[in-house]
């Protein structure tokens, strides 16, 4: 069956919560891949963390046999894709596996932005892009606006899009069969030299290095002698075969199927992403133009709060980051809080969840500083230096120029929400590119700086429209712009983990409210706590955590003893996740201060 | 997994006995201690007859001591007839022994059923009185479900004194609910004018498992709560009290004043305990082991004889060790001899390192190389002190 006129390789493009993994859900099911009790809501999100916060975060594969209303039956691979802002880089490499792409539509909802870049993305890349109307079972369902809304915004004929619910299951075979009707075949030759990208790759503790690929031409058996284009490092290839959910070995993969293969490999860099893996016999093969590496948005420093975690750390972060590529680390040291890491992310959402994974997986206990946004800075001399640690700011004085980097945003927004959006563009430093009407909702492009919106922009778009806003944004360029580092100081001492790169104008207000907020987040310790801001050598803000008189349990006998070791015990569990700065103990939370300044 | 380093060089410390009696007349919102609503008939003689068949197993454990403390607790041991505290006193002399001075607590409810009863509990051999005033505020006392008023809390010392106490302790709290620091300076006033030999002065915490903690009345704040504590101290000590403990306060003078039995759970001494939910703490020394023993918690598991009065021994590990002396002893002024700790805990010292070098240089604990002890500021921040050493 691996006849290339009976595969059909696909994506979903959708918005969180527009149904994605649902109707994944229902695929695996009418084509029988799982049986009805391995059924668990959400199969592909095998992380917790997926699950929990409903969320896609890594690529994934399932194939399917589906038996189409044709008589024939097709081999279907679905490559999932996440769905967030700051994983649209991994929508790009799932794309690039793909002939076809469903655009899933909240019907009720209508487009968002993200779906928007998404789109585009893969129209670009040549893929057949199919939209699907979702939940069109529920009551507030508009499924001809919303068609119409498709055609205005991203201009994708809509008119006969299928209408489904993958809810209650209504409409999914005619999906399946759009599916198969309109995603083209893959082409390719199973007798010509191999080339197979490497989609993703990730550490299995039992097999090694497991990586998903997309067979362009040739075809790849177990015992193959293989290379991967950029390493050239021969290895025997152990097993291969498909999803199903379930991992199949079927012991070959020809041009045109996706599927996973394990090669003995130990060595956790020596599968990277986006690579070409050939056979040994043909080195000279071409590379398949994979997908750009893309460059993390926003650096922090990661540090364990407890000295002696320092090589489990690292040998976690280079685990992790064989799983995702898009994840930076380089060694640093912090006068304050010892040895970590600089650590790059995509976004926020991809550091809260880097360091979710590393607490929960690798059982870690981290502090992590506030993040910054990568600055340029030219020298006196010259020279052109990238800042990602706002402690490494050179000495003004040798500075002739800073710049901060500014990206487009591209935000869809309901008309009557369209007011409280701009204004909060404007408080952000934004300049406006440009504003269309498409049907009810409004497409306003601004510039922004980076630093702004990488930090709470999106959280807050959200909340000025009700959840409505949608947002994608990428870097445009580096621009001048009046910086200073702003650093604080904990009774005298500058503590450089806390330092921050602000905007000049903004510095004063900042400082004051970063100062009250630490004064929040600081427990009272038994001694005032002195938190001063300033610029230079000028403190331009100033609290003081007064410090606690008495911490003494009242009464105690013999009896209370237990009692009083869980009362211990309690207060001990409240001092993980907080680093002692000189004579200072600080909490995570105030180290993060700089992003709650604007909660009351 | 390594097993724990054994204990060795044990020496059995002096022994006390605890006696727990679970009923009260009604479960006050900040207790959460063993005690139970009494229903209309206590089941006195059962009882009685439940703790010294306990006693007799716990006999095993005196290892030749004779007893130089009893505590009686509740509950509302006053509660019970002179006659069953005659009974239970004569039980543990016949059983495990008397040493010539020993000391016998009760505790007392200041109302005026169990005042009647004073000279009896005191011809039974009771010879010190620990009454539960908490306040002298009659909105206070209601307020914290106390079903004495302020009259009999002033008449309790009187009565006691007449009935031939001799050594009475005085229960008050402070940081009571929507106190104010004139509040608590005129409780303890009241407490001192009628000159108790000890005044056991504490604040009150929240714990939980009470209706407190359900339902969280307002506390004064930590700074008015810092302020009471400090100017109480001063006036005790002003009054001649002093502060031997963190919250106990014995009268000074040629007799020494001090709750014998109180200091003897905190010098990490040995104690038997008997009753529904009673704890006891017992050197072994043939084994060189430290045990705990639990008994059963609900009066009518502990009274029903088809059940074991003891629920759960468990062996003290060499790990467990520094945080449970630590936390006994530091709450004394003078501390204890850093000897004592090999004796009582049958480990050697750098078993307390690095913490005690530690601490020292934070000022928390006494640059004192024979002695184990804080220093002022350690001892307000006695919680911190100790989490060092979990």
């Amino acid at each position: 069956m691996t006849d290339l006129s009976h595969i059909r390789n696909f994506s979903i493009i959708a918005h969180i919560d527009h149904g994605k993994s649902t109707i994944a859900d229902r695929f695996i099911q009418v084509c029988g891949g799982l049986a009805a009790r391995e059924m668990e809501a959400q199969v592909l999100d095998s992380m917790d963390i997926e699950r929990e916060r409903g969320i896609t975060i890594k690529a994934q594969s399932v194939s399917l046999d589906y038996k189409a209303r044709d008589g024939e039956t097709y081999q279907l691979n679905f490559i999932d894709t996440p769905g967030h802002v700051d994983f649209s880089y991994e929508v790009s490499r799932s794309l690039s596996a793909c002939e076809g792409a469903l655009l899933v539509v909240d019907a009720a909802q209508g487009v968002e932005a993200q779906s928007v870049a998404n789109c585009y993305t893969a129209i670009e890349q040549g893929l057949e892009v199919i939209p699907v109307l979702n939940k069109i079972d529920l009551p507030q369902a508009e499924p001809d606006r919303v068609a119409q809304e498709i055609e205005d915004v991203i201009g994708v004929e809509a008119s006969d899009a299928v209408q489904c619910s993958a809810k209650s299951g209504q409409g999914i075979e005619d999906v399946l069969e759009d599916l198969v009707r309109l995603v083209p075949p893959p082409e390719g030759d199973v007798d010509a030299p191999l080339q197979a990208l490497i989609i993703d790759s990730w550490f299995d503790n039992y097999m090694g290095v497991v990586s998903l690929v997309r067979v362009k031409q040739g075809t790849l058996k177990v015992k193959d002698k293989v290379i991967t284009k950029s390493l050239g490092r021969s290895q025997v290839v152990d097993s291969v075969g498909v999803f199903t959910p379930k991992r199949k070995v079927t012991g070959m993969l020809r041009a045109g199927e996706v599927g996973f293969v394990v090669a003995g490999i130990k060595d956790i860099h020596g599968a990277p992403v986006g690579d070409t893996i050939t056979h040994a016999s043909t080195p000279d093969v071409d590379a398949v133009p994979g997908f750009q590496k893309v460059k993390p948005q926003v650096y922090a420093g990661l540090f364990p709060v407890n000295s002696e975690d320092y090589e489990a750390f690292r040998d976690a972060l280079s685990k992790l980051t064989l799983n995702d590529a898009s994840l930076f680390y380089e060694p640093e040291s912090s006068d304050a809080l010892g040895f970590g890491f600089r650590c790059g992310f995509l976004g926020m959402l991809h550091m809260e969840i880097i360091q979710e994974r590393l607490e929960r997986e690798y059982d870690l206990d981290l502090i992590t500083t506030a993040p910054t946004v990568i600055y340029e800075v030219m020298m006196n001399d010259g020279a052109v230096v990238s800042v990602d640690n706002p402690s490494k700011l050179p000495d003004p004085g040798s500075i002739q120029e800073m710049r901060e980097p500014i990206v487009e945003a591209n935000i869809l927004v309901p008309q009557d929400h369209l007011g409280s959006v701009i204004t909060l563009c404007i408080q952000k430093r934004g300049v406006q590119k440009s504003m269309q009407y498409l049907g009810s909702q409004v497409a306003v492009t601004y510039e922004l700086p980076m630093n702004e919106v990488v930090m709470d922009f999106f959280d807050r778009l959200k909340s000025v429209s009700r959840g409505f806003a949608s947002l994608d944004y990428s870097f445009v360029r580096f621009q001048e712009a009046k910086l200073v580092r702003l650093d604080v100081l904990i009774n005298g001492d500058r503590v450089d983990a806390l330092a921050l790169i602000v905007h000049r104008d903004n510095a004063p207000f900042k400082g004051r409210a970063l100062t009250e907020k630490m004064k929040e987040l600081i427990p009272r310790q038994m001694f005032d706590v002195a938190i001063q801001a300033a610029i230079g050598g000028q403190v331009i803000a100033r609290t003081t955590v007064k410090a606690l008189r008495k911490n003494v349990t009242a009464k105690c006998y013999g009896g209370d003893i237990s009692r009083k070791k869980k009362l211990l015990q309690k207060q001990k569990a409240g001092k993980k996740r907080m680093k002692q700065v000189g004579n200072v103990e600080i909490p995570q939370a105030a180290f993060l201060a700089v992003l709650k300044m604007d909660e009351k | 997994m390594t097993s724990s380093q054994p204990l060795s060089g044990l020496e059995l410390p002096p022994l006390s006995l605890y006696v727990h009696i679970p009923w009260c007349v009604r479960k006050c919102p900040y207790c959460d201690f063993n005690s139970h609503k009494a229903e209309e008939k206590i089941p006195e003689q059962a009882y009685v007859d439940a703790l010294i068949a306990d006693l007799k197993e716990e006999q095993q454990f005196a290892q030749g001591r004779r007893l130089q403390s009893i505590f009686m607790g509740g509950g509302t041991p006053s509660l019970f007839s002179p006659s069953a505290i005659d009974q239970i006193l004569r039980s543990a002399e016949e059983l495990i022994g008397f040493n010539p001075n020993i000391e016998i607590t009760m505790e007392a409810n200041p109302g005026t059923f169990e005042q009647k009863k004073f000279r009896g509990f005191h011809d039974a051999g009771v010879n010190r009185l620990s009454i539960g005033i908490q306040s002298f505020n009659e909105q206070q006392l209601q307020r914290l479900g106390r079903i004495h008023g302020r009259k009999e809390a002033l008449g309790a010392i009187h009565m006691a004194r007449e009935a031939g106490f001799t050594n009475i302790n005085l229960d008050l709290m402070h940081g009571l609910p929507e106190q104010s620091p004139e509040d608590a300076e005129r409780d303890l006033q009241q407490a001192i004018s009628l000159e108790p030999e000890h005044i056991s002065w504490y604040q009150l915490t929240i714990e939980p498992n009470t209706e407190y903690y359900s339902r969280p009345p307002t506390l004064p704040v930590e700074d008015e709560l810092a302020d009471i504590q400090q100017l109480g101290e001063e006036l005790l000590a002003n009054a001649g009290y002093e502060q031997y403990e963190i919250s106990a306060y014995a009268r000074k003078g040629s007799i020494n004043l001090q709750s014998r039995h109180n200091l003897n759970y905190w010098r990490f001494g040995d104690y038997l305990g008997i009753g529904a939910g009673a704890h006891g703490k017992i050197t072994d020394i043939q084994t060189q082991q430290l045990l705990r023993r639990r008994k059963t918690r609900l009066p009518n598991h502990y009274l029903d004889t088809k059940k074991a009065f003891c629920s759960e021994t468990s062996v003290l590990t060499a790990e467990d060790l520094p945080l449970e002396f630590t936390m006994n002893v530091l709450r004394l002024s003078e501390g204890a001899e850093l000897e004592s700790f090999k004796k009582r805990c049958g480990l050697p010292l750098q078993h307390l390192e690095p913490q005690l070098s530690q601490l020292k240089e934070k000022g928390l604990l006494a640059n004192d190389l024979q002695r184990l002890k804080t220093t002022p500021k350690g001892q307000r921040f006695l919680n911190m002190v100790l989490a060092e050493f979990m």
